[in-house]
């Protein structure tokens, strides 16, 4: 059994299907509740047993001691599970439409419900300009990019991550931005989500944040790039079948 | 979780991730989604036995508030426990809350053992006393 609940933690981290995992995870829970009231049945037959028995006392202890672990680690399991289930259905739904203001409403979304985010940014590189506009904007942010519609640059830690790709924490020197996740398809940085501010009941950003900004840097990028692709493809074909029709008229 | 089984939930919220969020964390429950307040009382109409309420406060067409008020308003409703779910975070958000009839208040982002700590308090098939 301790094998058993003990899994998660390691499965989580694997990658893999997420669907899976949770109801791997479920599993577990359910093994972790059935030990649990095992413990609990052993300790109130004990308790009614007439009579002292030798090493009472003690087997006693060792009962209400493996209750307590197993209640901690079900508590555990637990949480895995809620945060298993956050990532899930932040994949599902950025994936869950070929509309890119759909996939641009999703990651504000993940951003406000899922990250606490008050102030905030979203960043595409325009490729056809070869410029990074500023796609989305929560919240009145302070900093001179906020003010304009194309990013010009010079932010230190914007600026960073959108050189390397690599998800940067701040505030630094000259930048009050928190964090700065990079959206990359395929090593390429197509974009940035900037956040500026969180709300103030959520404090900061912590490890298993870090999870959720990792996973929106990979995922919202390539929903973002496939709707794209497939809106572009779309109207092409819009226009293919009109010429058509326009021939077959002639 | 057994805690959250057979129960009947109206979720009044205008985000779909939160709806989906809902749908797996909630998943012994039926749900009834509507996306404003409007369309909340309307499902409300349909389905007068539901048990809990779980509300977002900023939605368009109707608030969370305005929607609480009429829910509140409304002899056949008013026992419903309503549970408010929001961004808003701030003390004065979960005073007028609390004061305009919700019986609990949990700020986003939220963790899925509070939603169900707090689904689990109110027994399923509630009515009015």
């Amino acid at each position: 059994m301790s094998d058993a609940v003990q899994k998660p933690s390691r499965t989580s981290s694997e990658g893999g299907d997420p669907l899976a995992t949770l109801m791997r995870a479920r599993q577990l829970v359910h093994e972790a509740q059935a030990a649990i009231e095992e413990a609990q049945k052993s300790v109130v037959q004990q308790r009614s047993v007439p009579g002292e028995i030798p090493g009472q006392d003690v087997r006693l202890v060792q009962a209400e001691q493996e209750r307590e672990e197993l209640a901690a680690r079900l508590s555990e399991v637990e949480h895995q599970v809620g945060r298993l289930m956050t990532l899930y259905v932040a994949t599902y739904q950025l994936h869950a439409t070929l509309d890119p203001a759909d996939v641009q409403s999703t990651i504000a979304e993940i951003a406000v419900n899922m990250l606490g985010a008050e102030q905030f940014a979203l960043l595409l590189r325009d490729d056809e300009k070869d410029v990074l506009e500023i796609r989305l904007q929560e919240g009145a942010i302070d900093a001179s990019w906020s003010k304009v519609v194309i990013y010009p640059g010079g932010d230190p830690l914007i600026d960073a991550s959108l050189a390397d790709g690599v998800l940067r924490f701040g505030p630094v020197e000259g930048s009050n931005v928190l964090v700065t996740v990079p959206l990359r398809v395929q090593d390429i940085t197509v974009g940035a989500l900037v956040i500026t501010k969180l709300f103030d009941h959520k404090g900061k950003l912590d490890e298993e944040d870090r999870e959720l900004l990792d996973l929106l840097g990979a995922h919202a990028a390539s929903a973002l790039f496939a709707s794209r692709v497939y809106s572009r493809a779309a109207r092409k074909l819009r226009t293919l079948e009109g010429l058509i029709k326009l021939v077959r008229k002639g | 979780m057994n805690v959250v089984k057979t129960r009947k939930v109206l979720v009044v919220e205008d985000s779909r991730l939160i709806h989906k969020m809902y749908e797996v964390m909630l998943r012994p429950c039926m749900l009834i989604a509507a996306h404003d307040g409007r369309e909340g009382l309307a499902r409300l109409d349909e389905n007068p036995d539901v048990d809990v309420i779980i509300l977002d406060i900023n939605m368009p067409h109707m608030t969370g508030l305005q929607f609480l008020g009429q829910v509140k308003a409304k002899p056949e409703y008013e026992h419903i426990p309503v549970v408010i779910v929001s961004t808003e975070g701030k003390e004065e958000d979960v005073a007028r809350g609390l004061q305009a009839g919700a019986v609990a208040y949990l700020k986003k982002p939220f963790q899925r053992e509070d939603l169900l700590k707090i689904i689990g308090r109110f027994a399923p098939k509630q009515g009015p006393a």
